[in-house]
């Protein structure tokens, strides 16, 4: 493969945890989740989310709350790169991933298309501006390759891959990409449906864990060349070094028990990045809470870096975001290399005996070069993104 | 990358070689629509009428979407010769403009008459967007990199760039890449409210303005590979978007995915080289952002044949030139040419292998 060094120069994030990569880090020191009661939409079901509360109305596009919450992560992205004005000097890719935005599922549209036979079109207008990718780089004027990749939860995380992939090709020089998605009711009444939904703030890997919390906000990373950072006279210190990707090609809902895919997606990350298990410091884990997805993911990440690994999973701070999660887990990782610490777990308290690790339970230390990031997503599909520190002598 | 492998699944049947007959054939009329008090003429594909006894029986409680889907890659595999070993290792990315619509609002359904608390979980799975790949993968059982990828119009030619990407970086050997879109009875009102619809059955490609359109499903999967194989249909030669001039137009035939999902289309005789011949075979399957696959597909097979299909409803009041007669023909290049409402436009370049 093509070992053209890809850096990340610009990470935005935006969640319950907070409205800015800075806000985020401050929650995570705090140890205080942000989830509660669901205000976005009416509903009688009654599991807590974790909802954006500041979304900063410059982002605002009225009915399309996943591009705005996209947008906001981009600007400060673009903004800690330095690319804000410069962007359209470049030949520039856009890949984010998504769930909610991809799919036309407006309620109101549908139940008076239901009770009278006709509905106003203006949702199907909105969605059909709302392409997640496209709205993005409308707004920056980015004019390279531009995908919105629709993996359910590991979309985040396979965006961040294809942009790599681009990059390596010479498709573009720099690649916005991560992921957004908003809480919406429809996958809310889906997720209870599946019976995997917790009525108490989520704990991961937790013995007594009952499920997850659904959540919104967007993550994004600004990659691009070393070549073309150099050029206009950018650096940083974090890269990133491999993905890999693979399918359970097991179920339509469940992980594969023994982690199978996931288990050959770190290895094909590990073989792009060049690096074995052991030069990982620590893992942002999937970690949703559920009783398979955190049985599977402990046990592979046990069985490939072995039980003491520091392993932690944000979603106690900013719920399950599904299509961002992985946008947003990707920044949380690269924010731990960068501060050299990465938080508690938050709701985790009992080690479940089925799950031979546990993850950490206080703010962290971590000095190693690189650190991986997982996404296990419904429909079977699983990726790892190792990411790196230039570690100065 | 080389196409060893292509299967598609259309109103006019299942099969790479169903398609050709049907680019043999003609124009057929599509069937009726029923959208509440209304019919509009759509090309819609019977899974009931589809003898299969492999593939089908592994996807009993999967949407029509995810079948199609599954239906189509599986027999693109099967065309390809992989051995299980290749299969087991290969790529897949499922590109769709729409997704499963008509399962999501099958699920609003449930919302609405039953409240939050009692909704379907097996609608609501296959309502996900990348359900689909998922029953792809687990049906021919690939465990390689497999994605879903939407772009409306370019939904296609996208996904066909990451599919050589992925082959140039040796991070598979093999991808199984195509789209699906499915048409429906909402979908059909939008269709039906947003578009003129061609009330005789016939999409005109090339009237080109007022353009009428008749909405289609169905799907189209490729295996492309890095590897040199003798039985290549053709290769797939470059990929432009947007403003990408660079580089001579090298083109013996030049494919039209003008089928009116845009009111004026006039865009395409932009494009147009003088001297080079034009086809459209939308009139076949369909109005469907993710077309184009099916133009690949048609070229594909042109290629592989040295044959010229004619262009099914040839209506030209521009007098352009165009394919009218089927003709055995030398051909080395071939491009089809897709322009998006905002005319955008992306070109995927096809070579003989």
């Amino acid at each position: 493969m093509n070992s053209r060094p890809v850096l990340i120069t610009g990470l935005g994030a935006l969640s319950a945890a907070g409205a800015t990569v800075a806000d985020t880090a401050a929650t995570f020191r705090s140890g205080r989740p942000g989830g509660g009661p669901v205000t976005l939409f009416d509903s009688p079901l009654a599991y807590p989310a974790f909802e954006v509360k500041d979304l900063p109305r410059t982002f605002l596009r009225e009915g399309l709350r996943t591009v705005s919450l996209a947008l906001a992560a981009v600007d400060e992205a673009l903004q800690e790169a330095a690319l804000v004005k410069e962007l359209p000097k470049f030949r520039v890719g856009v890949c984010l991933g998504t769930t909610v935005a991809s799919q036309l599922n407006d309620l109101d549209f549908y139940r008076s298309y239901r009770s009278t036979g006709s509905a106003p079109l203006e949702p199907v207008e909105r969605y059909l501006k709302g392409n997640l990718s496209d709205a993005v780089a409308r707004a920056v004027n980015a004019r390279g390759p531009s995908l919105t990749i629709v993996n359910a939860c590991s979309s985040g995380a396979d965006a961040i891959g294809v942009a790599l992939t681009w990059l390596r090709n010479g498709l573009c020089d720099i690649a916005i990409a991560g992921g957004a998605d908003e809480l919406s009711r429809i996958p809310y009444c889906g997720f209870a449906s599946l019976g995997i939904m917790s009525a108490e703030l989520c704990a991961p890997f937790d013995r007594d864990r009952k499920g997850l919390n659904l959540g919104e906000g967007a993550g994004v990373v600004i990659l691009e060349t070393a070549e073309c950072a150099a050029k206009r006279g950018a650096s940083s210190d974090l890269f990133l070094a491999g993905y890999g990707s693979c399918a359970d090609a097991y179920h339509l809902t469940a992980p594969h028990p023994e982690g199978l895919g996931l288990e050959r997606s770190l290895a094909k990350a590990f073989a792009q990045a060049g690096i074995g298990p052991g030069d990982v410091g620590f893992v942002n884990a999937h970690g949703t809470a559920t009783l398979e997805n955190d049985a599977a993911e402990g046990k592979v990440l046990a069985k490939v870096f072995g039980p003491g690994i520091a392993v932690l999973s944000t979603k106690g701070f900013t719920g399950h975001t599904l299509g961002a999660a992985g946008g947003l887990e990707a920044v949380f990782t690269a924010l731990g290399l960068r501060e050299g610490r990465v938080p508690a777990s938050a709701g985790f308290r009992n080690q479940d005996p089925l799950i031979p690790l546990a993850p950490v339970q206080k703010e962290t230390p971590v000095s190693a070069r690189f650190a991986v990031s997982t996404s296990l997503a419904f429909g079977g599909n699983n990726a790892a993104l190792v990411i790196g520190r230039e570690v100065k002598a | 990358m080389k196409i060893i492998g292509i299967g598609t699944l259309f109103s006019g049947g299942r099969g790479i070689d169903a398609f050709q007959q049907a680019l043999a054939k003609g124009w057929q009329a599509p069937s009726p629509l029923a959208c509440r008090d209304r019919t509009l003429p759509a090309y819609q594909v019977d899974l009931d009428g589809m003898a299969d006894r492999t593939v089908l029986k592994k996807l009993r409680r999967a949407d029509k979407l995810s079948k199609i889907a599954v239906v189509a890659a599986s027999d693109a595999v099967a065309d390809s010769g992989l051995g299980a070993a290749e299969q087991q290792k290969m790529g897949v990315i499922v590109a769709t403009a729409f997704g499963a619509h008509a399962t999501t609002f099958a699920f609003l359904d449930g919302i609405l008459e039953y409240g939050d608390a009692a909704v379907s979980p097996t609608i609501f799975s296959n309502s996900v967007h990348n359900a689909a790949a998922s029953y792809i993968s687990s049906a021919l059982a690939i465990q390689g990199p497999t994605l879903t990828v939407t772009q409306f119009f370019f939904s296609f030619q996208a996904a066909l760039q990451l599919a050589d990407a992925w082959l140039r970086e040796g991070r598979v050997e093999d991808v199984l890449v195509g789209a699906v879109d499915q048409v429906g009875e909402v979908m059909g009102y939008i269709a039906a409210s947003r578009l003129a619809i061609a009330r005789d059955g016939r999409i005109k490609p090339f009237v080109f303005s007022p353009a009428e359109a008749v909405p289609g499903e169905g799907a189209a999967f490729f295996v492309m590979s890095s590897r040199d194989r003798g039985s290549a249909y053709c290769t797939v030669d470059g990929l432009r978007f947007h403003d990408d001039l660079s580089g001579p137009v090298r083109s013996d035939l030049d494919i039209l995915d003008a089928d009116g999902l845009s009111i004026d289309e006039s865009s395409y005789i932009s494009s147009l080289v003088p001297g080079v011949p034009a086809a459209a075979y939308a009139p076949l399957y369909g109005s469907m952002m993710i077309g184009s696959a099916f133009s690949c597909a048609a070229g594909a097979l042109m290629l592989k044949e040295q044959r010229c299909f004619a262009s099914p409803v040839p209506d030209n009041p521009r007098g352009l030139a165009i394919v009218r007669e089927p003709a055995d023909s030398s051909i080395e290049f071939i491009r089809c040419i897709r322009y998006n409402c905002s005319t955008d436009r992306a070109v995927i370049e096809l070579k003989k292998a």
